[in-house]
């Protein structure tokens, strides 16, 4: 029996290979495709920084503020910073954090109440890690982290920041002083970021 | 049932007219987005206490570098009666000018012309200046050498008061207190590393550097964006605030890292 002879130079793989090439390709669809996925990866890396323009800033959602300009209005102010009251009982943290420094630098919490932290970076990326403990909360630019916290005991908890971000980062660290609820004051907006009201 | 029958027949548009609709479309929502996000903003920053209007955009940043330095030299006549002709002052408690960063005094400048840095002095001056005078003088004060020279009426570097203080103020200056919390001066304000807008510190007079100091901790100034000076000044005792001025202004922050004073 003579052999057929060989009609295409990839024949010699065994049909699948021959079929899988000559397969029909919109090419038009796929360079649509190609092309829109392409123009969609520009809009992040374009200018990241910016996305307090608004209709990044409505995409990504209010979970992103700005880490140059925090100082300049919104949730992380200065006058927002620290802890606050809300009407349930709970109390919100929200903390930034700057190389090398969390502001505030001492918060007064309540005990056996939920503790919701919300932390921010304006800078590099940070680690607020309680010491003793394996809890860390990252801090992030241009994103907020929360955590979910509920101390029980009254004391001193301190924190330091365990991801590495410059020359000063070893001695990045803060207290989160924990009082009794009855003895939790009622902060005006000058004392929140501090521990000395009492 | 009509299993075929179409409601809508199929479009026979190009495929570019539909290109052309969907992206005509998408302009006309971001439109509406950014007009709708604009008016929900209108009023945010009603009672946020702002530090200070200077923001480390891209834009700023290269907007306050790109002074032109002659025209500087013009204007920045009017500073030398204080500030001192070679940008050493003749008083303690007047900033040199020479050898500081270009941002961080055109930062300074901006926040005396907006009132968020309070001086009896310089808040009319920095008022007087138009944008881009702050831009050009900053451009030519930011370019004066800070080499020694006798013949000039300055006072630094003045010697220390205390030389004992020379210890504490090398510790603080090179690895900070990391018990407190305190993060070492040069991590910030050089030699080792500077954060955007910080001025360096290497040739500042130490009374100046003292008042600020206080100031930062009486939180009578308050244009440090996002607060690290009132916090650090606030966790220093008054003697280590004596110490760290003083060691500035005595030139030591000039040698490298610690090897003044250090034991």
């Amino acid at each position: 029996m003579v052999p057929a002879a060989v009609e295409h130079p990839l024949q010699a793989f065994g049909n699948r290979v021959v079929n899988r090439i000559e397969r029909n390709v919109n090419w038009r669809k796929l360079r649509t495709i190609l092309v829109t996925a392409f123009l969609l990866s520009l809009i992040p890396a374009t200018r990241y920084y910016q996305i307090d323009e608004p209709l990044l800033h409505w995409l990504r959602g209010p979970n992103h503020p700005d880490p140059l300009t925090l100082h300049l209005g919104g949730e992380f102010a200065e006058n927002n910073l620290g802890s606050e009251q809300n009407a349930d009982g709970s109390v919100t943290v929200r903390m930034i954090a700057e190389q090398y420094l969390f502001v505030p630098h001492c918060i007064l919490v309540p005990a056996g109440v939920p503790v919701h932290l919300r932390i921010t970076s304006a800078d590099a990326v940070h680690s607020l890690a309680f010491i003793g403990t394996d809890i860390a909360v990252k801090a992030s630019p241009g994103a907020v982290r929360e955590a979910q916290l509920q101390f029980s005991n009254p004391g001193e908890y301190k924190t330091a920041c365990r991801e590495f971000c410059g020359a000063g980062h070893y001695a990045m660290r803060s207290a989160l002083k924990v009082v009794p609820k009855e003895q939790f004051p009622v902060l005006s907006g000058d004392e929140r970021g501090t521990c000395a009201a009492q | 049932m009509r299993r075929n029958k179409r409601l809508i027949p199929q479009s026979s548009r190009s495929f570019y007219w539909r290109l052309r609709t969907a992206i005509i479309l998408a302009l006309a929502l971001a439109a509406a987005f950014t007009a709708t996000s604009i008016l929900l903003h209108a009023g945010d920053g009603a009672a946020e206490r702002i530090p200070s209007y200077v923001a480390w955009t891209p834009e700023n940043i290269v907007a306050a570098s790109s002074g032109n330095a002659f025209r500087g030299s013009l204007l920045a006549k009017r500073c030398d009666h204080c500030h001192g002709a070679e940008g050493f002052s003749s008083v303690g408690w007047t900033p040199n000018l020479a050898g500081m960063n270009t941002l961080a005094i055109w930062k300074q400048l901006q926040d005396f012309r907006s009132r968020k840095r309070t001086s009896r002095a310089m808040g009319p001056i920095a008022e007087s200046l138009s944008a881009r005078d702050v831009v050009d003088v900053v451009a030519y004060v930011s370019a004066l050498p800070v080499f020694p020279d006798p013949q000039d009426n300055r006072v630094f570097p003045q010697a220390q008061a205390d030389a004992a203080h020379s210890a504490i103020a090398s510790r603080l200056i090179t690895f900070g207190d990391g018990e407190r919390g305190i993060p070492p001066c040069q991590a910030c304000h050089g030699p080792v590393a500077y954060k955007v807008g910080v001025p360096s510190l290497m040739t500042q007079n130490g009374e100046y550097l003292l008042n600020q100091l206080e100031a930062f901790a009486n939180r009578t100034r308050t244009n440090d964006i996002n607060e690290p000076m009132r916090v650090i000044a606030g966790l220093l005792s008054e003697d280590e605030r004596h110490a760290i001025a003083e060691y500035y202004g005595a030139g030591l922050g000039l040698q490298p890292a610690g090897a003044a004073g250090a034991k």
